[in-house]
């Protein structure tokens, strides 16, 4: 298969096209139909909630990008670190223990369980992290996903435990925030800001992930330290994920996904990869969401019904279309 | 291009580099000059893609050191031995898309940072059109055969331009015609001033290819010296376990395996 140049003018001319695009529809419709919201609702509702969306689901993407990169598999997906279920325990464990309406209970409870998750992750794979240049050793980056998935059952079996016991009124909070749901944002800039710290750690270094991602080995006999690289990447990508999951909840599918349509239009070398598959989250998320709370308003939906039944065609028909 | 010489000094090597392992080689002692040739033979399981990661500076060797230009290889700077040595793994795995001349100018970027993009493309489309890929250049290296893909890691691992070529069994997949021509650029490679060790299986290939070889009998033992020294007859079947033929014709020689002698 022949593979073109990557069109970056026309990338960037999209991204400066779509992103705003998408901004002002998110902001421009609600329950009540189209049009401009008078300015509280403008400035208290739609903006936080759609800056919330961008960032959410730029941060996700960006992790997606990161850890496919350097776990060298193009299943990678920000869930697959169990940070996502840490998180998820986090903020169930605070919507049950906390009072009802308790100062950012969910948000700091997910905040310290995704901490939690990771440092466990961490711990773990430190030394498996280094590892995968000997020849007969597993390979470094197999541990980190099994301990990561691992993790993450642990952490699917808390959650079950506390649907079982919850009672009704909390059992629809924990439903919302396992699905993912943009509803409950409340703060829009602590995604943004992780966001920027994951993108400041990973991309100077950016091509360097690009050879580890051809092979770990190889890669440092081109002199990639791939040890210290594949640590700052996953907990880039930790980070990342531990705040957007805080603020929308585990929003599925656009970690996976949006590295790979970002790769199918031709960027595919990572100092590429990682700004647009970022760019493309955030525009994918925000557009879901609109339609999440506007299809049936007055009542909403959940963003990560709406991201995967209009994301899991969209993939596929990107994925088997037949080429030229 | 700068020749240097590598030095194995007491060198042993444990399957798996780990202490516990079956042991591969011990007390090798050798040095490589620029211009030789080395191949690396032995059975398989023998240590040759072991020894090869262990100069490459991949993995500790179990005892010993060694001496890249007259330092120690642990004393060296990893960007530095990145200019110096180019090492071929065997298997590739090319999880995400990527064209072959773009998996090329990895190796150039990450030795010569200075050039500009335009001329980091025009080497490696030049390298790959000396391996006679330059029709693969724009091709998804997934979609590659073996023996093209071959290619294309080979052409990387001259792009980066490092005077020690470690190649593990680069003509595992490739056909005759492109074994000579791989053979010509290794001879080229080292008239040039460097300095090339490969692992092989065949013999033949061995013998043209080669002024020096060094042959792991996979028992511990090892054998090392000019071609002429090492691939003998009693070397040889010691070290495979089984009959080889050897017939001279002029200075050449050529190799066949007893096959009904070893039934």
């Amino acid at each position: 298969m022949i593979l073109k140049p990557p069109p970056i003018v026309l990338a960037c001319l999209l991204a400066a096209l779509l992103v705003p695009t998408a901004l002002l529809i998110g902001l421009l419709s609600g329950s009540s139909g189209w049009g401009w919201p008078t300015g509280d609702i403008l400035w208290l509702i739609r903006v936080p909630r759609v800056l919330a969306a961008f960032g959410t689901g730029a941060a996700l993407a960006l992790s997606g990008a990161l850890i496919q990169l350097v776990t060298r598999n193009p299943l990678g997906d920000p869930h697959v670190l169990g940070v996502t279920s840490g998180a998820s325990v986090g903020a169930l464990l605070a919507l049950l223990l906390l009072p009802t309406g308790f100062w950012f209970g969910p948000e700091i409870g997910a905040s310290l369980g995704a901490l939690a998750a990771m440092t466990l992750v961490f711990t773990l794979a430190w030394r498996s992290m280094g590892r995968g240049l000997s020849p007969s050793a597993q390979p470094g980056t197999v541990v980190v996903l099994l301990v990561g998935v691992m993790v993450g059952a642990a952490c699917g079996a808390a959650v079950s435990f506390m649907l079982a016991v919850a009672n009704d009124a909390q059992l629809r909070n924990i439903v919302f925030w396992l699905l993912g749901d943009l509803n409950g944002a409340s703060l829009w800039w602590p995604v943004w800001v992780a966001v920027a710290i994951a993108f400041a750690m990973s991309w100077p270094r950016a091509r360097e992930l690009d050879w580890l991602a051809r092979g770990d080995a190889w890669a440092w006999t081109l002199g990639v330290p791939v040890a210290r690289r594949r640590r700052v990447a996953i907990l880039s990508a930790c980070i990342a994920t531990g705040v957007a999951v805080a603020t929308a909840g585990s929003i599925g599918f656009v970690g996976l996904v949006a590295p790979h349509v970002v790769r199918l239009t031709g960027l595919r070398a990572a100092r590429l990869l990682l700004p647009f598959s970022a760019l493309f989250g955030g525009v994918f998320l925000v557009l879901a969401d609109t339609v999440a709370r506007t299809i049936i308003a007055p009542a909403q939906l959940p963003v990560g019904v709406i991201s995967a039944s209009v994301g899991v065609p969209l993939f596929l028909m990107l994925l088997l279309r037949r080429r030229a | 291009m700068k020749g240097l010489s590598l030095r194995l000094e007491n060198i042993a090597l444990r399957a798996g580099a780990k202490t516990e392992g079956r042991l591969l080689c011990s007390g090798l002692n050798m040095t490589m000059n620029p211009g030789e040739r080395w191949v690396l033979l032995g059975p398989n399981g023998a240590g040759k893609s072991t020894l090869l990661m262990t100069i490459a500076g991949l993995i500790q060797p179990d005892a010993g050191s060694i001496v890249l230009d007259e330092r120690a290889l642990t004393a060296w700077q990893s960007e530095a031995l990145a200019q110096t040595r180019a090492w071929c793994p065997q298997f590739w795995l090319d999880p995400f898309p990527v064209s072959a001349w773009e998996t090329t100018a990895c190796a150039i970027i990450a030795t010569r940072q200075e050039l500009e993009a335009a001329r980091v493309e025009e080497i490696a489309r030049e390298w790959l059109r000396e391996f006679d890929a330059s029709h693969l250049a724009d091709t998804d290296v997934r979609t590659l055969s073996g023996g093209e893909r071959q290619r294309v890691a080979l052409a990387t691992a001259c792009a980066q331009d490092a005077p020690l070529l470690l190649l593990d069994e680069p003509t595992s997949h490739l056909d005759w015609s492109h074994q000579a021509v791989l053979q010509r650029l290794l001879k080229r490679w080292s008239q040039e001033g460097g300095t090339v060790l490969t692992a092989v299986h065949d013999l033949n290939l061995a013998w043209t290819l080669a002024t020096h070889a060094l042959l792991l009998d996979g028992q511990g033992g090892a054998k090392w010296g000019t071609r002429e020294e090492v691939l003998t007859v009693d070397a040889l079947a010691a070290a495979y376990g089984v009959p080889v033929n050897i017939i001279e014709d002029g200075g050449a020689r050529w190799f066949r395996i007893d096959l009904e002698g070893a039934a």
